[in-house]
């Protein structure tokens, strides 16, 4: 099996090659230089720095609230268009409607970015906030509509709704309390997703962001045109853990999720 | 009020569907369609003074796309996209192999921590190679040390580390659909070929490759199309000597407030990726 070993450790230099670069940021955010890439001892004070940074914090938390306000306006959506496509008897367009859905991941962020930014200012819109969060919430609805739509199809299959109908119930009172109880993991995972999108978005935000709005991948952009300090391996790091500990969250949900289908 | 709810949600009716879609429709329109058909139409006016715009309509912005001093961007923004798949494929497919047939247990594990980088912002993932690359960087600093160099060597801002960035993004992209379309293929199909005794080799080129050929295409174009569009790699890891069409793009919006050819660079980039994905439509059909 001398071949299969070769292949094996092929995979694992890819493997390497991959996590390289968090391994560095991860080693380096501990070492106590500033300018070198030789170790010079163990240090926590660029973790120090971070939290008494100021403006890295206000931008943390404009961050936060953005990726929240964007992930709620796409759950939202994600969930009518979801249900209307699932649920809803076949009508004219609904395959306009799926097709449509999915564009805004294949159009390229540059594009997007430039566009809704000139179509913004010539209507005379102030870029705020707002639109920040409105743009986003666009580039959030495909993950939306994509976990929602799986999870109300499986659900179909199970006919609980139409139970809870046969038994009496409007087609109101079946869907506040079967279906959407029902679909609220995927509701979340979709929207824990959109977090994450959000949260990570650089090239949207870099160009319809108003001068006030600095998200945090935007004062990281800014951070490291000065230059490189260990101070953006530290940052890195916080915000590499914080994307494990959603996408773990998400990954507990989807099982969840399973369990629930075999009940 | 009930009973319109329950109206709404029970989708008898094609308007019922289409007000529960309406919220996402005029996303779409305003976010998406809006902003793109006022790009296209934008690309045909002119210039004024101060970033002001004129509305004398011609293809003026087109040809100045493909005048000599922008030119080389667009070329070499499709080099580098057509690099990029093909390494990504080269590199790509005996690790998409190694999953589907090799890995076993370990497969969904791996999966994820293939993922898992490119869920992780790339702006930070791009910070760790300019410390890995920099003249002052990881590779520089050991390879002095060890004697193996006089002098540092410039790896970032180079073709070399533009190159680099965009395989190391990328490489799921490719690799995904490659997994995808290996793991339908019949394994009965693969130790038939056994069977009527080829050996390994014959065996992947005849059977394993062609079949997974779907997987081959969509993972080159998936890679090849966003790479069309890229900005972060060139503008962090290749500097503006490297440019290519994003940044192009980017410095028309940002910089020389020359909105109408920033439009039809846009447009370019847009009609190019349509173009691709009605190619691969039309491979598919055809397949």
């Amino acid at each position: 099996m001398k071949r299969g070993r070769f292949l094996a450790s092929y995979c694992a230099a890819l493997f390497a090659f991959l996590y390289l670069p968090l391994a560095v940021m991860f080693v380096f955010s501990f070492n106590d230089a500033r300018r070198n890439v030789v170790w010079r001892g163990f240090t926590f004070k660029w973790y120090k720095a971070l939290v008494q940074d100021v403006e890295l914090m206000r931008a943390m938390w404009t961050s936060l609230e953005l990726a929240a306000a964007a992930a709620a306006i796409a759950a939202f959506l994600g969930m009518l268009a979801s249900y209307a496509m699932v649920r809803h008897q076949p009508f004219g367009g609904r395959s306009a409607y799926s097709a449509l859905l999915n564009v805004p991941l294949m159009m390229p962020e540059v594009a997007l970015g430039v566009g809704i930014l000139s179509f913004l200012i010539r209507a005379g819109y102030e870029l705020d906030f707002a639109a920040l969060a409105c743009a986003h919430a666009l580039i959030c609805l495909p993950y939306t509509v994509a976990a929602i739509r799986a999870r109300l199809i499986s659900l179909q299959e199970s006919s609980l709704e139409e139970a809870a109908m046969d038994l009496g119930a409007t087609e109101f009172q079946a869907f506040m309390k079967v279906t959407l109880p029902l679909a609220m993991p995927a509701i979340i995972s979709g929207a824990l997703l959109s977090f994450t999108v959000s949260f990570e978005d650089f090239v949207i935000s870099f160009f319809i962001a108003g001068i006030g709005i600095v998200t945090m991948p935007i004062k990281i952009y800014s951070m490291m045109k000065f230059g490189v300090t260990p101070e953006i391996n530290a940052l890195s790091v916080c915000l590499v853990a914080a994307t494990l500990l959603l996408l773990a969250l998400n990954a507990a949900l989807s099982l969840r999720l399973e369990d629930g289908g075999r009940r | 009020m009930q009973n319109a709810l329950s109206w709404l949600l029970g989708g008898r009716k094609p308007a019922a569907s289409h007000i529960l879609l309406a919220p996402a429709a005029l996303w779409l329109l305003f976010f998406l369609v809006i902003p793109a058909l006022g790009l296209v139409t934008l690309s045909f006016a002119t210039n004024g003074p101060y970033g002001t715009i004129v509305w004398t309509l011609g293809l003026h912005n087109y040809r100045r796309a493909f005048d000599p001093k922008y030119l080389p961007v667009l070329i070499r923004t499709l080099a580098f996209a057509g690099s990029t798949a093909a390494l990504c494929l080269l590199l790509g497919y005996p690790l998409a192999y190694f999953l589907t047939f090799r890995a076993g247990r370990w497969r969904n594990a791996l999966l994820v921590a293939l993922m898992l980088p490119f869920w992780s912002s790339c702006l930070v993932a791009f910070y760790s190679w300019m410390i890995v690359l920099g003249k002052e960087g990881l590779i520089n600093t050991t390879l002095l040390r060890l004697g193996f160099l006089n002098s540092p060597v410039g790896f970032l801002y180079t073709p070399f580390a533009i190159l680099l960035g965009l395989v190391y993004f990328y490489l799921p992209f490719t690799v995904l659909p490659l997994y995808a379309s290996l793991e339908k293929i019949p394994r009965s199909i693969i130790e038939a070929a056994y069977d009527l005794g080829a050996d390994r080799w014959t065996a992947f080129f005849k059977v394993t490759l062609p079949l997974s050929l779907p997987g081959v295409v969509a993972g080159c174009l998936l890679t090849f199309i966003p790479c069309l569009g890229d900005f972060l790699t060139a503008e962090l890891l290749g500097g503006p000597r490297y440019y290519l069409l994003g940044n192009l793009i980017s410095n028309q919006f940002m910089m020389a407030q020359d909105w109408p050819f920033g439009a039809a660079l846009t447009s370019i980039l847009l009609s190019g990726l349509i173009a691709g994905l009605w190619l691969y439509q039309r491979w598919e059909e055809q397949a």
